[in-house]
């Protein structure tokens, strides 16, 4: 469960970086959507539309003089702690340049990257991370619920689209959620679910139980690639729906195809701005080209997080688009 | 008379106690230094083959070997679930708390603080060296403890028993 930025983020930060967000207003520290701190550079925070610093006080600012200054040390210790002081665990993760606290939170790293025989082999002196401050916000799918549900016992192939930011894990969770347990008021039966979770970001696993609540029929594979994760729940776990994060790379495509030829829907995210800039990748190109996907949802953080810009179906035909040129 | 005779009997027996306790501390130091040798190995496949977290290993160490030394990782493993505090902090101040009662001396103890800078702070492959130098370290030291003990052990023992026994002779 995530149950934020104190309980979650707050102990695995070095002590004296601790102790500036401690001075914070706990309210301030709730909304905080990402932390960074960079080796020599001054401690920031985004509270979703700004990048601000933070001073020694724990006060959020524009002014970069009163800002608090982070030492790589503070750094390399920060990873220590997250990495519950056992980095020799974390090497494949690390390698990937992420770590996932409990709660589902990703912490980007970068450093000095070992390279070795065409692969990375680690990450060292590192010199900046970032802290995305993971959201679980029950009911945020139910906006989007309509246009993905066909009826009441089925869903059409969902593609969630959007930047950066603007809530695309968080509606995919809390769609697991939904469709997983099925609603009363839409009158939906609920479908069993299979997630492949790659960065454990949906579900966020924790010692293979997941701390957020993606529904009773749902059943995660966590930090297993996408491709082959989707091949192994097909195989064993009878899923209907198959959700996972973030598609677009190399034999994503071919494992889409495998899942929507054993009969099974498939609900996923993908990086972007709209459907044109989709069309540039090639893996997705062909999927949009055949037709796979049957919505598509594009968000954005035009009015925050999670707003829904535009849902269009597998013909490219607009179902429904935000109002706001035609004031 | 009888009160001179208790007397020395009281003193040579104190005398004693005092001689042979600080053989047995002798004799405790050969055998925390072997102890940890074999501790650390179970270290090293608690997080190689197991790829446990440094906590969780810790406990496990404390909690499946019954040997006097382990109560090093058990104070590690609390010092670390109180949190906030990064391993070799939390290592050597397990290791300042327990050198007394386990008969290390400070170069031993400085040799577990070096040990300690690098704990989990690294690849697999840095950790496995680590444990292989401090092991490696901890044997010399147990070869020197060993001879220091064949000389000392006897040594404390007649010196306790012996001087219980001049002080009884002067005071006659």
């Amino acid at each position: 469960m995530i149950k934020g930025v104190q309980s979650d983020i707050m102990p695995y930060l070095m002590p004296s970086i601790r102790a500036v967000f401690m001075r914070m207003d706990s309210k301030k520290l709730d909304n905080l959507q990402e932390i960074r701190m960079r080796a020599g550079k001054p401690l920031m925070a985004a509270d979703g539309a700004f990048d601000l610093f933070v001073t020694a006080d724990g006060e959020l600012t524009g002014n970069i003089k009163d800002s608090y200054m982070v030492v790589q040390n503070e750094i390399t210790k920060t990873i220590e702690l997250m990495s519950e002081n056992s980095v020799y665990a974390f090497q494949d993760e690390i390698k990937a340049g992420f770590l996932t606290l409990k709660g589902g939170h990703r912490v980007g790293l970068c450093g000095r990257v070992v390279f070795q025989d065409g692969q990375i082999r680690n990450i060292k002196d590192f010199n900046g991370i970032n802290i995305r401050v993971a959201k679980e916000i029950k009911g945020c799918a139910m906006r989007v619920a309509g246009y993905i549900m066909k009826n009441n016992t089925e869903v059409y192939n969902t593609l969630i689209i959007g930047p950066p930011q603007c809530g695309k894990t968080t509606i995919l969770r809390d769609a697991a959620r939904l469709l997983s347990n099925g609603d009363l008021e839409l009158d939906f039966k609920g479908l069993k679910i299979g997630i492949v979770d790659e960065r454990s970001e949906i579900a966020a696993c924790s010692k293979g139980i997941p701390q957020n609540d993606v529904g009773f029929r749902t059943d995660v594979m966590d930090s297993c690639p996408k491709a082959l994760g989707m091949e192994m729940l097909l195989r064993s776990m009878s899923p209907h729906v198959i959700i996972t994060d973030e598609i677009g790379t190399h034999g994503d495509g071919a494992a889409i195809l495998k899942v929507l030829n054993s009969g099974v829907k498939i609900i996923a995210s993908a990086h972007g701005y709209n459907i044109s800039e989709l069309k540039m990748r090639e893996e997705l190109l062909a999927l949009i080209k055949a037709g796979t996907f049957e919505r598509y949802i594009v968000l954005s953080s035009g009015e925050g997080p999670g707003t829904l810009e535009e849902v269009i179906d597998s013909q490219l035909s607009i179902i429904y688009r935000r109002c706001s040129p035609c004031l | 008379m009888l009160v001179k005779l208790i007397g020395a009997a009281v003193l040579i027996g104190a005398t004693s106690v005092i001689g042979f306790s600080k053989a047995a501390d002798c004799s405790r130091r050969p055998r925390t230094l072997r102890e940890l040798q074999a501790l650390l190995q179970m270290l090293e496949n608690e997080i190689s083959y197991l790829s446990n977290l440094l906590t969780e290993a810790f406990t496990r160490i404390y909690e499946n070997s019954g040997v006097e030394a382990a109560i090093l990782f058990k104070a590690a493993a609390q010092n670390l679930e109180a949190g906030g505090v990064t391993a070799d902090t939390a290592w050597e101040r397990a290791v300042d708390d327990n050198a007394p009662r386990l008969s290390l001396n400070k170069e031993d103890k400085s040799i577990l603080a070096t040990f300690g800078k690098m704990l989990g702070n690294s690849d697999l492959e840095g950790q496995l060296n680590n444990i292989r130098l401090v092991t490696s370290q901890l044997r010399l030291q147990e070869i020197k403890s060993e001879e220091m003990k064949k000389k000392n052990e006897k040594m404390y023992r007649s010196l306790g028993v012996l001087s219980g026994l001049a002080i009884t002779i002067i005071l006659f």
